[in-house]
């Protein structure tokens, strides 16, 4: 069949402004999206650029946004896009900087976010002559986990770096969360490896849109993870300090009055010392109290008691 | 010009672990990779990685096994090494991370895997190979290592016989880039692309091998290439581990009935009976994975890549296969310690052949020999470099394959495309150097192989950026192959006997009067010459 291929591109040795350029090819209805790029690679357009390696779904490297959806062109069918579409469209996955056509900058982008996340095990019996114990119960969730391509689909769906490219990302979390589970990291090891999870960009500014959770190749929902960390950290104590004082500004004054104190939540989250912090905000309050959206007095709501017995059980359960 | 102890070419197992010993043994290290490293070759080696861990094993039942596997052609010392280090490197790579399947007591579980004679395969579903090449890569990242990723090594640099260093392309930043180094490590990988099909990654296409083969390294036991038996191959391919028949799963033929008890057959062995059953009429035969016990759990990278790239169920239909290329026993003439007969370059992984794997590859030995050897190759390069000081690579190397760069991408070709030179040599291979070989048919894949090697030289690149140039690095590489499959054919024409994976209809017996020996391929001015060398003992 012959199909039509608008494809991305960028020529940074020629102004680097993005255009298309569109290209008929003939392929078998099985062939894939990257059979496809091969072939106009190869007969029409030798200057065209994308990445490809495994060719069979294992590797990561051919991730692009087919009709507007980040997948791998080496696992996608051409019949199943031009069902849907006259012609296939490419362009690079978004929230990524481009370098070339559909080549674009995995160093500035996973690789480095990763990397934040020190993704290595420092055991202090490294050389011991015999491997851990370990159930296999506690071994397949860091297994499944570990099988992360780290292809950058999962932030290539994150809703925050777009308004921030300095966040960690999904696929940063994913590689910390294989970590905080991993059995074999315990006691000050563990304490560490918090300590960078919460690094600021890091665990806490997730914006728990659980987009990320739909778009991972092997199911690995990058969202619910950063969740199950933040359960972790909160059962071992918030190590991100705003973040701690924030959580406990919460607890207490729900606790306390049965509702959430908005004021002394916002002062306490930002530090009572916090003075430069503190000004900041002054803008906000004034706007808020101008259009009366700043609460009155804080008193204690009927039913607290109870709303604090039951917060005092939860804790408990953890 | 950026100048390092030991530079390590390929980011995959081999050079991973190599750089990593290096850097511990004290040396600067950099590791240049045509890819980033988990984008390698060694991410797809699903089924295990052999180390007699369990009670009923030892390195010496590890040893024959790997010799019997190996059909006359190990060379003692690298067998005996393998079996002796690697339960401590496979403890290590646990100690460090692999996330490891366990058994009942909480160790490491162990599955058969091909012929050994006892379940020997420590594995991590059967997505080993992704888990071993993350969790080095993990450690890479620990020793602080520079990785200049996406560079494209186009040359290697000797001065008096001495390599001093590498000059290769960045994709990225589009300039050739001098490397100087007191020692260099070749961890490029195979050349399985040779083939059509075939089980591997793009990029395996023998680039190390031809830069080792053009400073007159010889290049050992070409026409040993592993066909890996239990391959869907329509359109595109799918390898399902061999771990599968170990937990139940059958061969059957186009009836229905069970092929062959693979037990104790060796992965040639069991190869040559698939082919068999598929030829003349036979019909497909497929891999029925339905009894194996919890299959999706268990095999959920099989279940992965058959649904995606066959569109099969495999919990629910048995699976088309037939053999396909997927391993070269041979490679780069090096010793044990990686030593090459350069001064100063080294060899590791499956580019290398220290004489591990004679004409057999024990299944599952791969990874083993990865890290078993990468770490004894980096800290033998370490060595080396300590005591050699730093060379000056000099530029005039760059210069020259900036000419040669700038020939390549000299103006357009019409009509012929790499493309199609690679298809075509790719089904040459299948058909005349596949899993049976014939004088005749090995005569004809070398009269064709000189064909197409002056259509290879007649084809310009009509890009002339250097900035992700693919095509012109696939030129580059079919350059590659095409010279390694004319050495692979004199090899495989030479050796008139069947012995491993190199089956000749013509010579079905092995010859262990006349054959019990290595083929060495050297270039001598510009052409390809066959030699042989005496198993050592």
């Amino acid at each position: 069949m012959e199909v039509t291929y608008k494809v991305h591109r960028k020529d940074p040795e020629n102004g680097g402004e993005s255009s298309y350029s569109t290209y008929q090819v003939e392929l078998p209805e099985d062939a894939t999206v990257l059979d496809g790029l091969q072939k106009i690679r190869d007969e029409q357009d030798d200057t065209l650029a994308f990445r490809a390696s495994c060719c069979q779904g294992s590797c990561g490297e051919c991730a692009v946004r087919i009709n507007y959806k980040a997948q791998f062109t080496c696992t996608t069918r051409i019949g199943d896009v031009t069902k849907k579409a006259p012609e296939i469209l490419l362009d690079p996955v978004r929230n990524i900087p481009v370098i070339k056509d559909l080549v674009f900058d995995m160093d500035r982008f996973t690789w480095n976010k990763m990397a934040a996340m020190k993704p290595w095990m420092e055991p202090d019996d490294e050389f011991a002559p015999t491997e851990n114990l370990v159930p296999e119960s506690e071994m397949a969730d860091v297994r499944k986990t570990m099988s992360c391509h780290a292809c950058s689909l999962c932030d290539e769906g994150c809703a925050v770096l777009p308004v921030n490219f300095d966040f960690l990302g999904p696929a940063a979390m994913v590689k910390g969360y294989r970590f905080v589970m991993d059995p074999r990291e315990t006691g000050a090891k563990m304490e560490a490896r918090m300590k960078v999870v919460e690094q600021p960009q890091g665990l806490w500014d997730c914006v728990h849109c659980y987009e990320a959770d739909g778009k991972c190749p092997r199911g690995l929902t990058p969202s619910s993870k950063i969740m199950e960390i933040r359960d972790v950290a909160f059962k071992e104590g918030i190590k991100h300090e705003k973040v701690g004082r924030h959580h406990a500004s919460f607890i207490n004054s729900v606790k306390q009055t049965g509702w959430l104190d908005e004021r002394k939540l916002v002062m306490e989250t930002e530090g009572m010392t916090n003075v430069t912090g503190l000004m900041k905000l002054l803008p906000t309050a004034v706007r808020a109290l101008r259009r009366g959206k700043m609460p009155g007095r804080h008193e204690k709501r009927p039913g607290a008691d109870q709303i604090k017995r039951i917060l005092e059980k939860a804790e408990d359960s953890k | 010009m950026p100048q390092y102890d030991v530079l390590v070419i390929g980011g995959g197992a081999s050079g991973l672990r190599a750089a990593i010993a290096a850097k511990r043994a004290g040396a600067s290290v950099a590791v240049l990779s045509k890819v980033h490293p988990l984008r390698t070759n060694s991410a797809l080696s699903p089924g295990g990685l052999n180390a007699p861990l369990g009670n009923d094993d030892s390195a010496e039942k590890f040893a024959q096994d790997i010799r019997n596997a190996g059909d006359g052609l190990c060379d003692t010392e690298a067998v005996n090494i393998l079996a002796a280090d690697a339960a401590r490197e496979v403890v290590w790579l646990e100690r460090v991370g692999v996330p490891f399947n366990r058994n009942a007591e909480g160790r490491i579980d162990c599955r058969p895997l091909g012929s050994s004679s006892v379940s020997r395969a420590a594995y991590a579903d059967d997505r080993t190979g992704h888990m071993v090449l993350h969790v080095l890569h993990e450690q890479f990242q620990r020793e602080d290592i520079p990785c200049f990723a996406e560079r494209f090594v186009t040359s290697l640099i000797q001065d008096g016989g001495v390599c001093t260093g590498a000059v290769a392309l960045g994709h990225r930043s589009g300039q050739l880039e001098t490397f100087g180094a007191g020692a260099v490590i070749l961890a490029t990988g195979g050349a399985t692309q040779l083939y059509r099909p075939c089980t591997s990654a793009v990029g395996t296409t023998g680039d190390g091998l031809m830069l080792a083969h053009d400073l007159g390294v010889g290049l050992v036991d070409l026409e040993m290439v592993q066909f890996h038996p239990t391959v869907y191959s329509a359109a595109r391919t799918a390898l399902i581990s061999e771990a599968a028949l170990g937990a139940g799963a059958k061969l059957v033929n186009a009836a229905g009935d069970k092929l062959v008890n693979a037990g104790g057959l060796s992965r040639a062995q069991l190869a040559a009976e698939v082919h068999k059953a598929g030829q003349n009429g036979g019909g497909p035969v497929s891999l029925d994975l339905r009894p194996v016990d919890n299959l999706a759990s268990r095999f959920p990278a099989a279940a992965e890549v058959v649904r995606l790239m066959a569109g099969i169920d495999i919990t629910k239909d048995p699976v088309p296969v037939q053999p396909v290329a997927h391993r070269p026993m041979g490679g780069i003439e090096a010793n044990a310690a990686g030593e090459t007969s350069v001064a100063g370059l080294y060899a590791v992984g499956e580019c290398a052949h220290n004489g591990l794997n004679g004409a057999g590859r024990l299944p599952g030995n791969t990874l083993t020999e990865a890290v078993v050897f990468g770490r004894r190759v980096g800290e033998a390069a370490a060595a080396h470099a300590k005591s050699a000081g730093a060379a000056d690579a000099g530029g005039s190397q760059a210069a020259q394959d900036g000419e040669r760069l700038a020939e390549i991408t000299s103006g357009g070709t019409s009509g012929d495309t790499i493309g199609a030179v690679h298809r075509e040599l790719g089904e040459l291979m299948n058909a005349n150097l596949g899993v049976s070989r014939t004088d005749a048919g090995l005569a004809e894949a070398q009269d064709k192989i000189r064909a197409l090697r002056e259509r290879h030289a007649a084809l310009r690149v009509n890009n002339k950026s250097r900035i992700y140039n693919y095509a012109l690095a696939g030129y580059i590489e079919l350059g590659n192959l095409l010279k390694l499959a004319e050495a692979t054919a004199l090899a495989a024409r030479g050796r008139a006997e069947s012995r491993g994976a190199h089956l000749r209809s013509d010579h079905p017996e092995k010859d262990d009067s006349n054959w019990k020996a290595h083929t060495v391929v050297r270039s001598q001015d510009g052409s390809p010459k066959l030699d042989t060398r005496a198993v050592s003992a």
